[in-house]
């Protein structure tokens, strides 16, 4: 693998470490398993990209999309909260809702950044320092969420937020307003999501509509792989953990695409994300029943 | 103190399983009463309880506590005035958080819920001292996850939780029932110690008549969604299960003369 595009993989892999970020809000705190992130990845791109196009300040422009995505998460929670919609086919609602949407913001399916400042163009005219300086954009960006996302999580209000997710008749005892967490919950896993577009779209110089597609697998790919690898009680380490799930996954993806050795072309990624997150979900189940088999042949010996 | 008015609850209305779970029940518990109601299957004794809770929506009554009209407000608003615990160990306490965790939950009953850190050397302290009334070295393994307890150790702590911030008035639903018989004395004991320690109000439902008489100061008995029996002081004090055994044949004997009086 060059340096160029081991760069180039570490910087994705950050970028879809803040859609993990959502995903880990949404599907293990909340657990609310939330499929909005297919229209708010896109939504962010198409926001900060019409934004940016329209003159505005590149880094309003983020802030816009981190916002509108959250818009988005409150609609998925507004249908289920209030409407009473199954919470899958509410996010499946506000995804496929999200398509039109971003379609209209843009005015068209697809926006090029030509010629436009972003958030990235100091980095540019570097040179070779630019290489270095886009993933450890990210990277900050992705550390200061992470660090934001911690300490809410073990603040007074984190904690009902955590609560909410796993029993929310006792945060009711507890004088806890679930449905407002729910909606707080959802609104701000989008917000990140939103805001993992909004970069997306500044790195690569475009925004699509249909970039969207298999977000929500490529996030819970890293969730899974990440806290598989380092399962922990503490959400400093499950952060930690999933952020580097999702640059791991990255590494994996391309070196698999790159290698040539399985005669693997880039097609293949999304049954390969889907083979990979399988695995990760029977991991643990078949380390389970090992043990639990040695432990009856133990048994069987001694007796 | 709890007043509740002329209550009215009607499971599924207007349907063929149409359920008349209260029936004009009026009640009114003094602040330091500590309750005691019993009654068979159905009778009503959970639902009254949910009445003051909010988790059951009243057809027509008032419900106030410590003077304060409740009627129209949600759980989570209700939990301010009032504590409850739960007959599942597991419903009351979230399993994927520690022990001190779920007592910081706790500490902001009623309370805002803002940014300062959940867990702090302040709080802590004082969760150490409310754990080690219970005896049983929690307050060593504060950061161990509440789901390593048994189910006496989790309602036990439970207990704890509901006397951390200062409401006066704690609800029990049958909260020793799915305890082993030794556990179940142990978290009955410590429920009295609570109770008198910080002067509770306290509603409280049970299956076993030997408890109902054996703690707290009035007992009641529902039947068909009505209170059959009210008993408090002496007339209490004289009381054995057996009597309460009579009582409810009584009531039970009734309603089968007025089955036999449709069927005939």
């Amino acid at each position: 693998m060059s340096l160029f595009a081991f760069l180039g993989t570490l910087e994705i892999g950050l970028i879809y470490g803040l859609v993990a970020l959502g995903v880990y809000l949404s599907f293990r705190v909340l657990d609310f398993p939330d499929l909005t992130v297919d229209g708010t990845f896109p939504l962010g791109s198409a926001v900060a990209a019409a934004a940016i196009m329209a003159g505005v300040d590149p880094w309003v422009a983020t802030l816009l999309a981190f916002l509108i995505g959250g818009i988005a998460g409150w609609v998925t929670a507004f249908l289920t909260v209030k409407c009473g919609i199954l919470n899958l086919l509410a996010s499946i609602l506000t995804m496929i809702a999200l398509f039109s949407i971003n379609v209209r913001i843009m005015g068209r399916p697809n926006i090029a950044l030509l010629g436009v400042d972003t958030i990235v163009t100091p980095f540019e005219n570097m040179d070779l320092a630019a290489l270095y300086m886009r993933p450890l954009f990210v990277f900050v960006m992705v550390l200061i969420s992470s660090f934001f996302i911690v300490r809410l999580l073990n603040s007074d209000f984190g904690l009902a937020l955590r609560a909410t997710g796993v029993n929310p008749r006792m945060v009711k005892a507890q004088g806890g307003a679930t449905n407002f967490y729910i909606y707080f919950g959802l609104a701000l896993s989008n917000g990140f999501v939103g805001l993992a577009g909004a970069l997306f779209t500044q790195l690569n110089g475009f925004a699509d509509v249909t970039s969207g597609a298999g977000t929500i697998v490529v996030g819970l790919a890293a969730v899974i792989l990440g806290q598989t690898l380092f399962p922990s009680r503490r959400v400093s380490v499950a952060i930690f953990a999933i952020v580097f799930g999702s640059v791991l996954y990255r590494f994996a993806i391309s070196l698999a695409l790159s290698s040539g050795m399985f005669g693997l072309q880039a097609s293949d990624l999304n049954l390969i994300t889907a083979i990979l997150v399988a695995l990760a979900l029977i991991a643990p189940k078949l380390k389970h029943a090992k043990k639990l088999r040695q432990a009856v042949q133990k048994s069987q010996k001694e007796g | 103190m709890i007043e509740l008015e002329n209550i009215v609850v009607t499971f599924n209305p207007g349907t063929i399983l149409e359920n008349k779970v209260l029936r004009n029940v009026s009640l009114t518990v003094p602040d330091g009463q500590f309750l005691s109601i019993i009654g068979s299957n159905g009778a009503g004794k959970s639902t009254i309880l949910g009445a003051v809770s909010g988790e059951t929506p009243l057809i027509r009554g008032s419900v106030k506590i410590n003077g304060q009209d409740v009627t129209k407000w949600p759980v989570h608003k209700r939990a301010s005035l009032a504590a409850r615990v739960f007959q599942d160990p597991l419903a009351g306490t979230c399993g994927s958080l520690s022990i001190e965790e779920n007592l910081a939950l706790a500490y902001k009953r009623g309370r805002h819920r803002g940014w300062p850190m959940a867990v702090n050397n302040a709080r802590r302290k004082i969760f150490q001292e409310r754990v080690a009334i219970l005896g049983l070295g929690l307050e060593n393994r504060l950061g161990d996850s509440i789901g390593l307890l048994s189910g006496g150790q989790r309602q036990a702590v439970s207990l704890i939780m509901a006397s951390l911030s200062d409401s006066k008035v704690i609800l029990l639903d049958e909260h020793t029932a799915a305890l082993d018989p030794r556990m179940a004395l142990f978290v009955m004991d410590l429920t009295e110690k609570i109770i008198k320690e910080f002067n509770l109000t306290v509603m409280m439902v049970t299956h076993s008549m030997k408890d109902a008489l054996a703690h707290g100061s009035r007992t009641i008995m529902l039947h068909q969604g009505e209170i059959v029996l009210d008993v408090e002081g002496e007339q209490r004090d004289k009381m054995e299960v057996k009597d309460l055994l009579e009582m409810f044949s009584t009531v039970r004997n009734e309603e089968l003369s007025d089955d036999s009086l449709l069927l005939s």
